[in-house]
């Protein structure tokens, strides 16, 4: 079987609905964190067949600064997440209710 | 090389101090370190100076690095902008200094400016990656600005649900843009101009445009993308709710604007439906939920996402009036919504509230203060003849003009909808200014005693909002100079 750009981006497709599923099911922080990895690695994915099957190199560029801004994100995002845990004993976000109306 | 590094020679700048303050850090005892945020405004002072008298390098327009960075009048009104914000910031952040723990505000101050190059190379963008990393320069500043408490579990909660839910929204930018670039193989705005009438058909280049706009209406806090805006206003700390209210909101309308009218246009003009509706019901909502509550932060969250709503009205419009009201209104925004946060940072920073019955007896504790708050609150609901009324009377011209151009009903609809907001915002604006003045719950009647750099941060705002309420041309000629970059794109 030929594997031609649509699987490439099927696959993307499915990566990027399962993060996004995991971040609206899941109630766990660093679960909800771990997929929305998995949603910015989709897109590079998707970036990366693009540029594969078209012959291009920007998006392949593009991907690197998105590793890049995604490992910083992650180290701001896993020190709050880790900050948040000392102070509550919980990574759950039925526990973040300390403001409401 | 070296020409193109004279483009960016303001951004390089404000990155430059960064590092400086927070070098300063090590040097300067703790006690002191609150004065490092002089240098910084000073500095950026500087900088507004040469950029206002026409020197410096946004004023050298073109572009430079393969198109990604251009500096055009759009840029110039959105750089002076983006700097007359970080000054007020830091001059609130250095009187709030003593509520962040002990020696930290030096690192504090530098992240404001990180922020503010953010949102310097925001203003620039005219491509995908620029317009990316921008954003997220802003955004993962913020996460850390948002958490600085970090023994006030709110703060960190705060800090939590932004990135959270910042985080989904780059993930949506992200794949957007990838899709954009799948199916049209262009990352710059104006090549993408070019071409992208062509793919007005094709469901992925749609969708992959729809999913850009996902990621900033997170940034404007736009309807249904706003949830995180009260939580966050609430948790943070003054000076960075005030800085996410006036400079994240306004970095995330330089990019629509790009966006839409520079890369997009094509599209734009099929979707005026949508950003009418999207318009109308974050008016709504914004102003709805303002009404029952009582945490003055809070409260101000929800005006912002109500805010959100009459700015996007101006996009609505899709006409070049309607972009210069939007630069004009967020002009007045920004010296409105800071006055409104100097006040409650300088009168609530002492309490463990900060429900609006700390406001109680402000009149007598410090008449400077309540003036402000009051024409603060006055100018957000939209008086005149005051900042907020011009912006909103500008932003209702131009979808006046756009219902006569297109004979769409919905825009009729819409500007009710305005008008009915405004109606309803007066009811909690002025709850606030009542408490000032006429509360009779007041337990603490002590003088509130200001320093020096806060009576002028006062008096800049005051004399700011009357300026562009009463003399509102010198601003509305930038403003319609700035939008005349799009019109120069559609030919």
């Amino acid at each position: 079987m030929h594997v031609g750009l649509q699987h490439y981006l099927a696959v993307s497709m499915i990566l990027f609905c399962l993060g996004l599923l995991g971040v609206i099911l899941r109630r766990n922080l660093l679960v909800i964190y771990m997929s929305l990895e998995l949603m910015l690695n989709a897109a590079n994915l998707a970036l990366v067949s693009f540029s594969r099957f078209n012959d291009k190199l920007d998006g392949q560029v593009l991907v690197f600064f998105i590793i890049t801004v995604a490992a910083a994100e992650v180290a701001v995002g896993l020190a709050l997440i880790v900050a948040l845990f000392r102070k509550r004993q919980s990574a759950h976000v039925e526990d973040l209710t300390s403001m409401k109306l | 090389m070296n020409s193109s590094l004279n483009f960016i020679g303001m951004e390089v700048s404000v990155i430059g101090l960064g590092l400086v303050l927070m070098l300063a850090d090590l040097f300067v005892p703790a006690e002191r370190r609150r004065f490092i945020g002089y240098l910084g405004i000073g500095v950026l002072g500087l900088l507004l100076l040469f950029s206002l008298g026409g020197d410096g390098s946004c004023s050298t327009f073109g572009s430079v690095f393969n198109g990604s960075f251009v500096n055009d009048p759009l840029s110039l009104f959105f750089k002076r902008f983006f700097l007359v914000a970080a000054i007020l910031v830091l001059f609130i952040a250095a009187e709030f200094s003593d509520r962040l723990s002990e020696g930290s505000i030096a690192e504090y101050y530098s992240l404001i400016v990180f922020a503010l190059a953010g949102m310097l190379f925001a203003a620039s963008a005219n491509d995908f990656v620029m317009l990316f990393v921008s954003v997220e320069l802003i955004t993962i500043t913020f996460y850390v600005l948002v958490s600085y408490q970090r023994s006030k579990i709110a703060a960190l909660e705060a800090g939590v649900k932004y990135l959270i839910l910042g985080a989904l929204s780059s993930a949506f930018m992200v794949f957007g843009i990838a899709l954009i670039w799948g199916t049209t193989g262009k990352l710059n705005f104006t090549e993408l101009a070019a071409v992208a009438g062509q793919y007005g058909d094709s469901k992925i280049f749609l969708l992959g445009v729809l999913l850009v706009l996902v990621g900033l209406g997170f940034k404007i806090a736009a309807f249904p993308f706003q949830i995180w805006a009260p939580d966050v206003y609430q948790g943070a700390p003054t000076p960075t709710t005030a800085f996410l209210a006036v400079g994240s909101k306004a970095a995330g309308f330089v990019l629509l604007l790009r966006v839409l009218f520079s890369a997009v246009p094509s599209v734009t003009a099929q979707w005026g439906n949508l950003l009418i509706v999207i318009s109308g019901i974050t008016i709504l909502y914004g102003n709805l939920c303002a009404l029952p509550q009582r945490n003055l932060k809070r409260l101000l969250g929800y005006s912002s996402i109500s805010h959100a709503g009459y700015l996007l009205l101006g996009v609505a419009a899709l006409n070049a009036s309607g972009q210069a009201a939007i630069l004009y209104y967020l002009a007045g925004y920004l010296f409105t919504v800071l006055a409104g946060f100097l006040v409650i940072a300088l009168v609530l920073r002492h309490l463990d509230t900060e429900d609006i019955s700390g406001l109680a007896g402000l009149n007598q504790r410090s008449p400077l203060l309540a003036a402000t708050m009051t024409i603060s609150m006055v100018s957000l609901a939209g008086i005149p003849p005051l900042a907020g009324f011009f912006g909103k009377f500008l932003l209702i011209k131009s979808a006046v003009e756009a219902a006569q151009l297109t004979c769409n009903h919905g825009y009729y609809c819409l500007i009710f909808t305005a008008l009915a907001g405004v109606v309803i915002s007066l009811y909690y604006y002025f709850g606030v200014i009542k408490v000032m003045y006429w509360s009779k719950e007041a337990k603490d009647l002590t003088i509130i005693e200001l320093s020096a750099p806060a009576k002028v941060t006062a008096w800049v705002c005051i004399l700011g909002i009357f300026w562009l309420g009463l003399f509102p041309n010198t601003v509305l000629n930038m403003a319609n100079a700035a939008a005349a970059v799009f019109a120069v794109v559609v030919k």
